[in-house]
């Protein structure tokens, strides 16, 4: 394995893929085994998830990476290199490693916690205290923190730290065991949001560990579906998972509201949106009637001289001679073309809107989503979530 | 137990009483002759400067004493974190030894290692290592085993856990079994007088029946305890910053 490249100021983008070649994990004299015969290629930079009901082995899966549970069988590679050949010790200062219970050194200040590992590789310690300034910059956190201890930061705070801690030495494989399990749900979107940004700025190998099909899907570039026995039922991205389940196992666990979780991995800009007679102040409403013959929507859209969306104009409205300057219907949820077709749905179920317009970054008018499109596209034979879906993940 | 106890120890110890009390008459103690005086303020005044050498010799006696059974009983407590089955025969030998009674553990010892401090010292020392091995056991065992986790996972060897994790959050119930082994010590070392170890139970047995002595004597064994106390607890303080900034 390389050694890791620090650089100063940034996390490298340097990762190594994770190889699993007939891992197997027995304990004991057991016949029952923990993991058993797993294969899995985790490419440089990607995030695999390993999800699956309490006890299918996949915490035991994880933490053969890292030797803290030892292989019976088989072997794990780390960029081509077996973890066999290493020592447990050094090889783990090279991989990062965050759980769910976090894990803070209790008696060490937050920049000790963070400095722990270039500690344990003997870097000198301004090298270290300027880390772990950069660090906590990177997890948005005060800088003045740093003199605290963990006892006196927030759970969400401590879990920041806690991937802090486990970057520090700009590892090449991160090992994550349901990092945001302990964390409410609020906060726990915003971290897996933040990880997410991270992620695409640092692309670290990361093994996840979640029972959550929710944030497997979020969070995986590829999810592992395990089942009882440590075996894997199928691995796939995020997209082909919903898709196509393998099995009876695997569509059981993704759910009922498979087709409903893929719009988690759909934008708005991916599908095709309606278009809305538009509107403009002082226009004559007769124009206005006429574009609204066979129109998409039934509804006229009253935009500024930017395009952008103002408001819905009524039959009243177009009672009068021109275009009000006030419509009658406010414009209701406004959608960006960005935003994911999940929360964009929960917009308009919320506002209780048929139609909602979709603007560019500009805030100029884009089209219009109704209920109707994206039940029409879940209904589609060819309603294919597109590759890219799982690859470019939706960011908030 | 005391003076029941007291007349054949004195005499089997002959040098107990010798040199503390120039004389023991009525005309140097004067308090004492007129009978029933609670506390005699010029005689204290007068003598206070006699207490001096048993009161150093108590507090080195303590001192050593805590400090033998301290390194025994940490290096128990070690061993017996490692290899948990060490740990029930560890509490049941420390626990034996705590339970003999304290004037029969100093003349056990009489004929191997004579009269003197080193009797004195094992017999005292041997009595602080059940406090201080259990406290330590406890305190070892009450370490979150999430942090134990994350320490490993992050790479520090088994012996960097135990030094850099585990002893230190330790901390707190270690010294908690010091101050309790300490003070205890401090009373139980007022009988080293039966192998003439010296300390502060010269002068209360060698005139027991005076009340301004053994008052003396006794008012400085409870500030030599509250003195070591108070270090102990100040030292505990300034080794465990994160406690006082976690209650904040």
């Amino acid at each position: 394995m390389p050694d890791p490249q620090v650089t100063d100021g940034v996390l490298s983008a340097d990762a190594s893929a994770v190889r699993y070649e007939d891992a197997t994990k027995r304990y004991g004299d057991s016949a029952e085994v923990a993991v058993d015969h797993l294969n899995l290629e985790v490419p440089a930079g990607e995030v695999c998830v390993l999800v699956g009901p309490s006890g299918c082995g996949k915490t035991t899966a994880m933490r053969l990476v890292n030797r803290t549970v030892e292989l019976t069988e088989g072997d794990v590679l780390i960029g081509g290199e077996s973890v066999r050949d290493r020592d447990p010790a050094r090889l783990r200062r090279e991989i990062g490693y965050v759980i769910q219970q976090i894990g803070l050194f209790p008696h060490r200040t937050i920049t000790e916690n963070i400095g722990a590992v270039p500690q344990l590789l003997g870097w000198k310690k301004d090298r270290i205290k300027a880390r772990s300034a950069e660090l906590l910059e990177l997890i948005g956190l005060d800088p003045e923190l740093g003199e605290r201890y963990p006892a006196q930061l927030s759970g969400g705070q401590q879990q920041r730290v806690g991937v802090a801690r486990a970057l520090a030495a700009d590892p090449l494989v991160m090992l994550m065991d349901e990092p945001f399990g302990a964390i409410d749900p609020i906060n726990r979107e915003r971290l897996q949001n933040e990880f997410l940004r991270l992620q695409a700025e640092i692309r670290k190998t990361v093994l996840f560990v979640t029972h959550d099909i929710d944030e497997a899907i979020k969070m995986g570039d590829r999810i592992a579906v395990m089942r009882k026995g440590g075996q894997v039922a199928q691995y796939a991205t995020p997209a082909e998972l919903l898709m196509a389940p393998a099995d009876d196992f695997v569509e059981d666990f993704v759910g009922a509201d498979r087709a409903l979780k893929r719009l988690a991995l759909m934008r708005v800009s991916d599908i095709d949106l309606w278009e809305a007679p538009l509107a403009h102040v002082g226009q004559a409403t007769s124009e206005v009637r006429a574009k609204l013959r066979g129109a998409e929507v039934p509804y006229p859209l009253l935009v500024d001289s930017e395009r952008r969306p103002v408001g819905w104009l009524s039959e009243r409205d177009l009672a009068a001679e021109t275009v009000p300057a006030q419509p009658d219907s406010p414009l209701g949820p406004l959608l960006d073309r960005d935003d994911v077709m999940r929360d964009a749905l929960a917009d308009l179920l919320q506002g209780e809107a048929q139609y909602a317009a979709v603007a560019d970054h500009e805030g100029r008018i884009d089209g219009v989503l109704s209920v109707e499109i994206i039940s029409e596209f879940l209904a589609s034979p060819d309603a294919r979530v597109e590759e890219h879906g799982a690859v470019e993940r939706p960011h908030d | 137990m005391i003076s029941a106890a007291l007349a054949a120890p004195l005499a089997a110890v002959g040098e107990v009483g010798e040199g503390f009390f120039k004389e023991r008459t009525s005309e140097t103690l004067p308090c004492q002759a007129q009978e029933e005086r609670l506390f005699c303020f010029d005689w204290a005044k007068d003598n206070i400067g006699e207490y001096w050498t048993p009161a150093v010799q108590h507090v080195e006696l303590v001192a050593i004493s805590v400090i033998v059974g301290f390194a025994i009983a940490f290096v128990l407590a070690l061993l017996a974190h490692r290899r948990r089955w060490l740990q029930p025969p560890l509490l049941a030998a420390t626990g034996v030894l705590y339970t003999i009674p304290s004037i029969a553990f100093f003349f056990l010892l009489l004929p191997i290692t004579g009269f003197g401090r080193d009797s004195a010292v094992i017999a005292l020392s041997a009595y602080t290592l059940q406090i201080i091995y259990r406290n330590m056991i406890a305190g070892l065992a009450n370490v979150p085993s999430s942090v134990k986790d994350a320490a490993r996972g992050m790479g520090l060897t088994d012996r960097q856990i135990l030094w850099k994790i585990e002893v230190p959050l330790a901390t707190p119930e270690i010294v908690a079994g010091l101050r309790i082994a300490t003070v205890s010590t401090v009373a139980l070392a007022t009988l080293a007088v039966f192998i003439s170890a010296g300390g502060l139970g010269k002068p209360i047995y060698e005139f027991i029946n005076f009340k301004t002595n053994i008052i003396i004597a006794g008012g400085l064994a409870i500030l030599i305890a509250i003195a070591f106390d108070a270090i102990l607890f100040g030292l505990q303080r300034l080794a465990t910053p994160w406690r006082r900034a976690a209650a904040e």
